[in-house]
């Protein structure tokens, strides 16, 4: 072995900074903890393990918010693998929070049906773990490997109630069309790589297409390169399937509502924050070639919002409505995407949108979790008429997430979706902001369609189908409340979060 | 040697496609890899195309025979072609030899300086270094990836007893 090799070898060492990832350390070692407890504990303490899960999860989200500075930001650790910025802060946040309120929703869910719930928990940790990484990926390799672990995680996930078929046959369409998204990213990324090349430093580092700095400059220095340019394409195709913009979005109806109820909740709010991570991040290594993908995001974005509100407005199956309607969310934040190449709020505006469709749709989801019946997969606007009479908390907390994804005046929705119109509008994307208007307006029909059915008695003579009573524990009781108060005070005083958001 | 293997990488792949019968299109499979095998040994990448080998051709394309075998799924009629998928197989035909023309016309790659090119594939030992260097933490990423696929694997197709609560 030569001896500069050696050399660079330890410096490459070196520079694995495993303290730098301690909450994805601590996530991992976790769901390790959960599999152990499962082993060593006695069967009828089990039902506990999860609660360890929550605990330790809240402890490394107060971790993170207290220490939210303290990393050195803007700095790169593993060999340039990794690098760690506000945003990428911003988004660990996000999906330990999403991850924390899977696992509530997963203790209410999963007790409905009889299925290993302690895997469930450790399965969600390793992809919150994943996405976190994700979102601070500065090089390919960490890119698509920990995008593939959260894919094979949602795999599993998404098939997890087996003796239903609407589970399994969600999984196998998540499996193929997932297979087909990470074909066509890693396609685009093979291309990159190979029209970049290698380049050899002064320092003797061999430097390959694969690092998001490298990349960068050879795309400024090549503008208009037809491998450059199909790669980028093919990348984006990647990332527009895992947030569900169209044309690839066929795949999320028949998938959420066949996943169970948790893993949608998962899918519908941390996968699509992934998806706009990974995205936001790659945007800005593609960003000398704006003039190819300023058109195609556009012509996206447009599609994506009519399609999804369109499609939402003649579904009667909740699951699905809410699948396609988020489909428009992702139309909403792509047009904050787009902002953000001209407007720096933007990315501000993202991060807020983000956090109040995070807010609200758990909201939602909760109450799902506990108006869903037996057969998790059906789950129709029917089952919620007369939700006022039988049990006034869920109606209204079902009014407040729905209100505020719809975006009505007081909520926090609102102020996500006036933010992106408002850096929209400073880009001066006029005709795209008349899209997005309409398709606010039309999304207020469904949202409404649903509210209708929880308040007031339907129409037709034939009685309500027999409404039991839903019982709701003190636990899920205080996090759909916390939810909802956030969600109205959000709308009225966006001080902190909205500064703590914004702030680059 | 090249358009050799690439024939073979090819015709394989269509192979696996066309075939009716399902071992066919399995050793059609093992057709393909060993193409790509010799592609990695022109490049000088000894070790991918022996793992390539090894894995694929050794124990992926044999566990397909072999559930091949356990299933014993022969003989099964395809269904007909219908009008509408057809149309879309066309178009998409179609575009795929657009994209490839078109690439075959602009994509052009700088020539490589191959005295500046360091050699680094063929050895086993700078692979190693690499893993448990620069790239030890995807490799831990995906110790926790092959983790979570065997444990999907058994909560997926284990019989689940009644939880005792």
């Amino acid at each position: 072995m030569p001896i500069d090799l050696l050399h660079q070898a330890h410096s490459a060492a070196t520079s694995n900074q495993w303290a730098a990832i301690f909450p994805e350390l601590a996530l991992g070692c976790l769901a390790l903890l959960l599999l152990l407890l499962e082993i060593v504990l006695p069967k009828a303490a089990h039902r506990h393990i999860p609660l360890v899960a929550l605990l330790g999860q809240a402890g490394l989200l107060v971790g993170l918010l207290c220490n939210f500075d303290s990393v050195t930001l803007g700095a790169t650790s593993f060999n340039g693998l990794l690098i760690h910025s506000h945003q990428g802060q911003v988004m660990r946040a996000f999906f330990l929070l999403s991850s924390l309120l899977v696992t509530v929703l997963s203790m209410i869910s999963l007790a409905k049906q009889s299925v290993p719930r302690v895997e469930f928990t450790h399965i969600v940790l390793i992809i919150t773990a994943a996405m976190m990484l994700l979102a601070q990926s500065n090089h390919f390799v960490t890119l698509f490997v920990t995008l593939e672990t959260v894919t094979i995680g949602f795999y599993i996930l998404v098939s997890y109630y087996r003796t239903s078929p609407f589970s399994l046959e969600a999984g196998l369409k998540y499996l193929i069309m997932g297979a087909l998204s990470s074909g066509m990213l890693l396609f685009g990324i093979t291309l990159l790589y190979g029209v970049a090349g290698r380049t050899v430093g002064a320092d003797g580092v061999v430097h390959t297409g694969f690092e998001f700095a490298v990349l960068g400059d050879f795309l400024t220095a090549h503008p208009g390169n037809f491998l450059a340019s199909a790669g980028i394409l093919l990348v984006l195709a990647g990332i527009a399937f895992k947030i569900g913009a169209f044309p690839f979005q066929i795949w999320i109806p028949d998938v959420y509502q066949g996943a169970p109820t948790p893993v949608t909740a998962f899918l519908a709010v941390a996968s699509k924050g992934a998806g706009f991570a990974v995205l936001l991040s790659v945007l800005h290594v593609f960003s000398s070639y704006h003039e190819l993908l300023m058109p195609v995001l556009t012509v996206m974005a447009a599609a994506t919002i009519l399609f999804g509100n369109l499609a939402a407005l003649t579904q009667q199956n909740v699951k699905r409505l809410i699948g396609l309607s988020g489909v428009s969310h992702a139309g909403f934040l792509l047009l904050g995407v787009l902002a953000s190449a001209y407007v720096p709020m933007a990315l501000g505006a993202v991060n807020f949108y983000l956090f109040a469709y995070l807010l609200a749709s758990f909201t939602v989801f909760g109450v799902m979790a506990h108006v869903a019946g037996p057969n998790d997969a059906e789950q129709e606007l029917d089952h919620y008429n007369g939700l006022m009479k039988s049990n006034p908390f869920l109606a209204t907390v079902l009014a407040v997430g729905l209100g505020s994804l719809a975006g009505i005046p007081p909520l926090a929705g609102f102020m996500g979706k006036l933010f992106i119109f408002i850096s929209a509008y400073k880009a001066g994307f006029y005709g795209l902001l008349g899209i997005a208007i309409c398709g606010v307006v039309i999304s207020i029909y469904y949202y409404f369609g649903w509210i209708k059915a929880a308040f007031f008695a339907s129409a037709d003579p034939s009685p309500a189908p027999e409404v039991k009573a839903i019982s709701i524990n003190w636990g899920a009781r205080l996090v759909l409340t916390a939810l909802a108060v956030l969600t109205i005070a959000l709308g009225f005083y966006q001080g902190p979060l909205g500064a703590w958001v914004s702030n680059r | 040697m090249f358009n050799l293997f690439a024939l073979l990488v090819v015709f394989g792949a269509i192979g696996v496609v066309v075939s009716k019968n399902v071992v066919h299109g399995a050793m059609s499979l093992l057709v393909s890899l060993l193409g790509v095998t010799g592609l990695f040994v022109l490049l000088d990448a000894y070790l991918l195309a022996f793992v390539l080998l090894l894995v694929y051709a050794g124990a992926v394309v044999a566990l397909f025979l072999f559930i091949v075998m356990l299933l014993d799924t022969h003989g099964d009629q395809r269904p007909g072609v219908k009008h509408l998928p057809l149309i879309a197989s066309v178009i998409t035909g179609a575009l795929v030899v657009v994209g490839a023309a078109s690439f075959i016309m602009h994509a052009r790659l700088p020539e490589p300086i191959l005295a500046n090119v360091p050699v680094v594939g063929d050895s086993l030992k700078h692979y190693a270094y690499q893993l448990f260097t620069t790239y030890l933490l995807p490799v831990q990423v995906i110790g926790f990836l092959l983790l979570i696929a065997m444990i999907g694997v058994i909560v997926l197709s284990r019989k689940h007893e009644e939880a005792a609560s």
